[in-house]
C-alpha cells in the first residue's frame, strides 16, 4: 500500500469522508464541469462543539448600519465601536456588551481573529473593528498574548499595517512566510480532489486553527469575488485556512462552490468558529478579491453579525447583487460567455466583465453540509440603525 | 554643528559613496543620494534565493550585500559571483533591515533580541534582548544603538557589547526606525504619536499626536521633523518642540518613510502616489501615481526618486515624469538598494536579484 492508500484508509476509519453530488452545474443553459468528489479528513479524536457552525443562532443575522462610520475612507472608532455593541446584543439577546461576548468566549481561550487583508489598503477588515473586538476581549480577560490576528499572507497584512495599528502584546500571524512555504500546516488534515491537472491534490489545514487556537472570530469583508461570485464568512475562513486553494479555480471555470463550504465544514474548523462579524464599512461590488479602484468600492457603513455565514454570506450575497443592479452591471450569477474575459485589465474596468464564472452557488453549498441556512425566507434579518 | 551635519559625518565615517549601510543608506535618510547615474535596469546579472520570503531591505557595502530572510538567516553575498559569503541563522523571522556600524552587522529579530555580527566571520559578537518581536531597524549614533520593539519599548544599548543603557516604554507597538540627532532621537508608534526622547536618559522630551497609528520612520531636514502616518497626512513637526508646522492629506494611510534631498521630502502614500513636498511649506512640488498602494519608502538618485510598487519606478526628480519602469512584479516590496549600474531588491518569495 503507499502513503496515500493508506492514509485514505486510515481517515475513513476515523474522521475522514468522501462528499459528492454537488453537480452538474447548469445555469441558464450552461453546463459547467462538474466538482469531483472531495475527501475530506478533519483532526482525529476532536471533540465538536455546540458554537461551532452554525452555531447559537441558525439563521440569525444582524444588520446594524450608520453612515458615519466611514467617511471619506476613514472609518470611525467611536462609532464602530457603538456599532459593534448594538449588534451584539441584538444577537444575542443580551443586555450588556460583556454577557454578550461571554456567550462565546471564556477568559482562557486563545482567540484566532480571522482577518481579510487580501484587498488592502482599499478594502481590508478594518484594523478600527479588529481593534475594538481585541478590547471586548480583554474586557473579559483574555491576556492580549492570547489573542491571534491572523490571515495567510502576512506580506498582506502589513499592506493594511495591522503589525502598526493593533494593541501591543496581541499576536499577529501570517501562516506562510512566502507563496512556497507549506511548514505551518498539519499534513493529517486535509480536503483532496483533483480539479484541473494539479500535481498537489490536497489542501491543509493551517497548524494554528487545528492546534493553536480554541476559538476563532471571524472577521470578512464585503466583496464580489470574480470566482466564488462573493467572499464572505465561507470563502474567508475556509480559503484563509487551508493551503492550496487557488488550484480550485482556472478561467473561465471554478470549483469554489462546493470547496469553500466543504472546507468550512472540516473539524477542528467548523467547532472552533463561533462568530462571524462582517466588516460592510466598504463594500466592493465589482472586482474583488483585489480591486483598488474606487469606483467600485462603496461606503455601505454597515456591520454584519451572526454565527450562521450561510445566513450572513447569503445577506452579503443580496446586497451585492442590489448593489449591481443599481450600477447597471450583470448579476454574479451571470454565465453568459460574452461576459467572460481572459484580459484582467478589462476585468478591474469593465463591471459588465469577469474572468470566471462566478460561483456564489457555494453558500447554498454551505447550508446543504450544514453550516447554516441559505433559505431567505428562513433567515431572521435583524435591521439596526447605529 | 546642528544634529544633521553631525549625522551626516557620523555615517560618512563608516561608508564611502557607494555603500548603503542602513534603511535608506546612510543614517541621515537620504536614500543613495549620492548615486549619480540611475539607468533603466535591462537584465539580471545574478538572482539567489535566500529563504521563504524576505521583508526588509538589504544593505550594501564594499562588494557584499547583506539581506536577512524571514527564515532566520542573514546572508553576506558577493555581489559580483551572487555566491553567500556567510549566512548567520538568527532565532526566529527576521522583519528588521540590518545596520552596519564599524564591522559589525546589527538587526533585530522576532525573538526579541537585536543581533550584533561580525562581517568578516559571520559570527556573533553579541545579543541582546527586549520582551516582544523587533521590526524596526537598529539605529546607531555615538556608539549607541537604539531600537523599538513590538510590545512599545524603546530601548538603547552600547554598541561594543549591547548592555543597556535605558528603556522607554511608549504607547503602542513600534515599527517605525529611529532617527538619531544630537542628544534627540524621534520615532513614531502605533499609538499615533510621534516622540522625542533625550537620547542619553530615554525621557519623553515631547510627543505630538496624530489620528491613528505610524508605521513610518521619521527624518530630519530644517530642524523638522517629517513623518507619515496611518490618518492619510504627512507631518512636519519642529524637532526641538514637537509643535505642528504643517500638515499634508494624502488619500490613504502613510507607512512609507520619507527621503529627503535639497529642500524636499519625498514619500509615498497606499493611494499608489508618490508627493514631493517642500521642507518649509509642506506646498506639493509634484505627485505621481505609480502603483496600487505604496509602502516603502522612495530611494534617490542624482536625478531620480525611485520607488518600489509592483515593480520599480524612475520619476524625474524636479517634474515627477515617470522615467522608466522595470517589473519584477507585485512579489518585490522592499526597497531598492542603487549602486551605479546595478540595483538590488529582494522579493516576497525569498529571492534577491541583481540588475543592472
Amino acid at each position: 500500500m503507499d502513503r496515500r492508500g493508506f492514509v485514505k484508509r486510515t481517515c475513513l476509519g476515523s474522521a475522514g469522508l468522501f462528499l459528492g453530488g454537488f453537480g452538474p452545474n447548469i445555469q441558464e443553459g450552461i453546463l459547467l464541469p462538474v466538482p469531483p468528489p472531495i475527501q475530506v479528513c478533519g483532526l482525529k479524536d476532536f471533540k465538536t462543539s455546540p458554537l461551532g457552525m452554525p452555531g447559537l443562532f441558525p439563521g440569525r443575522v444582524v444588520q446594524v448600519s450608520d453612515p458615519r462610520s466611514i467617511a471619506g475612507n476613514r472609518v470611525s472608532q467611536g462609532i464602530i465601536r457603538r456599532m459593534l455593541e448594538l449588534g451584539m446584543k441584538e444577537l444575542t439577546g443580551e443586555s450588556t456588551v460583556r454577557a454578550a461576548w461571554l456567550k462565546f468566549i471564556e477568559p482562557t481561550d486563545i482567540v484566532g481573529i480571522k482577518i481579510n487583508p487580501s484587498g488592502a489598503p482599499a478594502c481590508c477588515s478594518s484594523p478600527e473593528l479588529v481593534r475594538e473586538i481585541i478590547s471586548a476581549l480583554q474586557d473579559l480577560r483574555v491576556p492580549p498574548h492570547n489573542i491571534v490576528v491572523y490571515d495567510r499572507y502576512e506580506y498582506e497584512m502589513d499592506i493594511g499595517s495591522y503589525q502598526t495599528l493593533l494593541p501591543p502584546g496581541v499576536r499577529i500571524e501570517g501562516i506562510q512566510e512566502g507563496f512556497h512555504d507549506d511548514s505551518g500546516y498539519d499534513p493529517k488534515v486535509y480536503c483532496e480532489a483533483r480539479f484541473f491537472v494539479e500535481w498537489e491534490t490536497r489542501s491543509y489545514m493551517a497548524s494554528l486553527v487545528a492546534h493553536g487556537l480554541t476559538k476563532i472570530i471571524n472577521v470578512p469583508t464585503m466583496k464580489d469575488h470574480s470566482a466564488s461570485g462573493v467572499t464572505g464568512c465561507l470563502k474567508n475562513l475556509g480559503y484563509g485556512t487551508f493551503s492550496n486553494v487557488a488550484r480550485s479555480h482556472r478561467a473561465p471555470y471554478s470549483f469554489t462552490d462546493p470547496l469553500i463550504g466543504v472546507m468550512c465544514s472540516v473539524e477542528p474548523l467548523r467547532s472552533k468558529a463561533v462568530l462571524h462579524i462582517m466588516d460592510g464599512t466598504r463594500q466592493v461590488w465589482h472586482g474583488g478579491p483585489l480591486t483598488q479602484a474606487q469606483d467600485f468600492i462603496y461606503p455601505a457603513g454597515t456591520l454584519y453579525l451572526g454565527t450562521d455565514p450561510v445566513a450572513v454570506d447569503t445577506i452579503e450575497l443580496e446586497a451585492i447583487e442590489r448593489k449591481r443592479r443599481e450600477r447597471g452591471a450583470p448579476s454574479v450569477w451571470d454565465v453568459d460567455p460574452k461576459n467572460i474575459t481572459a484580459n484582467p485589465e478589462e476585468f478591474y474596468r469593465d463591471p459588465a466583465k469577469n474572468l470566471f464564472y462566478r460561483r456564489p452557488g457555494h453558500i447554498a453549498s454551505g447550508g446543504k453540509l450544514g453550516l447554516g441556512i441559505s433559505d431567505l425566507k428562513h433567515i431572521d434579518h435583524r435591521v439596526l440603525a447605529g | 554643528m546642528d544634529g544633521m551635519e553631525e549625522a551626516l559625518i557620523f555615517s560618512q565615517s563608516f561608508r564611502t559613496e557607494k555603500d548603503w549601510v542602513t534603511l535608506l543608506c546612510d543614517s541621515s535618510r537620504t536614500g543613495g543620494l549620492g548615486i549619480r547615474a540611475l539607468k533603466a535596469p535591462k537584465r539580471a546579472r545574478w538572482q539567489l534565493h535566500v529563504g521563504n520570503s524576505v521583508r526588509s531591505a538589504p544593505i550594501f557595502r564594499g562588494e557584499t550585500l547583506y539581506v536577512a530572510s524571514l527564515s532566520g538567516g542573514l546572508h553576506a553575498i558577493d555581489v559580483q559571483s551572487g555566491r553567500t559569503r556567510w549566512k548567520f541563522l538568527a532565532g526566529d523571522q527576521i522583519h528588521s533591515t540590518p545596520s552596519f556600524c564599524g564591522n559589525t552587522v546589527l538587526f533585530g529579530c522576532d525573538d526579541g533580541k537585536v543581533y550584533a555580527v561580525d562581517d568578516n566571520t559571520g559570527t556573533k559578537v553579541w545579543e541582546t534582548a527586549a520582551s516582544a518581536e523587533i521590526w524596526a531597524s537598529p539605529t546607531v549614533r555615538s556608539a549607541v544603538v537604539y531600537f523599538g520593539s513590538a510590545d512599545g519599548w524603546m530601548k538603547a544599548v552600547r554598541v561594543e557589547n549591547g548592555t543597556s543603557l535605558w528603556t522607554r516604554q511608549l504607547g503602542g507597538r513600534i515599527c517605525s526606525t529611529a532617527y538619531a540627532a544630537e542628544g534627540h532621537i524621534y520615532v513614531g508608534s502605533g499609538d499615533g504619536k510621534v516622540y522625542s526622547l533625550d537620547s542619553s536618559s530615554g525621557d519623553i522630551l515631547w510627543e505630538a499626536a496624530t489620528l491613528n497609528g505610524i508605521d513610518s520612520s521619521p527624518v530630519i531636514a530644517a530642524n523638522t521633523v517629517l513623518i507619515g502616518s496611518e490618518d492619510f497626512f504627512f507631518y512636519a513637526f519642529d524637532a526641538n518642540t514637537g509643535t505642528l508646522r504643517w500638515k499634508y492629506e494624502t488619500g490613504l494611510g502613510i507607512s512609507s518613510s520619507p527621503a529627503v534631498f535639497d529642500d524636499f521630502a519625498a514619500v509615498g502614500s497606499k493611494d499608489g502616489f508618490v508627493y514631493v513636498l517642500e521642507v518649509q511649506t509642506g506646498r506639493l512640488r509634484w505627485k505621481t501615481r505609480v502603483g496600487q498602494a505604496v509602502t516603502a519608502p522612495p530611494v534617490l538618485s542624482e536625478n531620480a526618486v525611485c520607488i518600489q510598487a509592483g515593480g520599480t519606478a524612475a520619476l524625474d526628480k524636479a517634474t515627477g515624469k515617470v522615467l522608466w519602469r522595470a517589473g519584477l512584479g507585485a512579489s518585490v516590496q522592499s526597497v531598492p538598494v542603487l549602486t551605479g549600474n546595478v540595483i538590488y531588491v529582494a522579493s516576497v518569495d525569498g529571492e534577491v536579484y541583481a540588475i543592472e
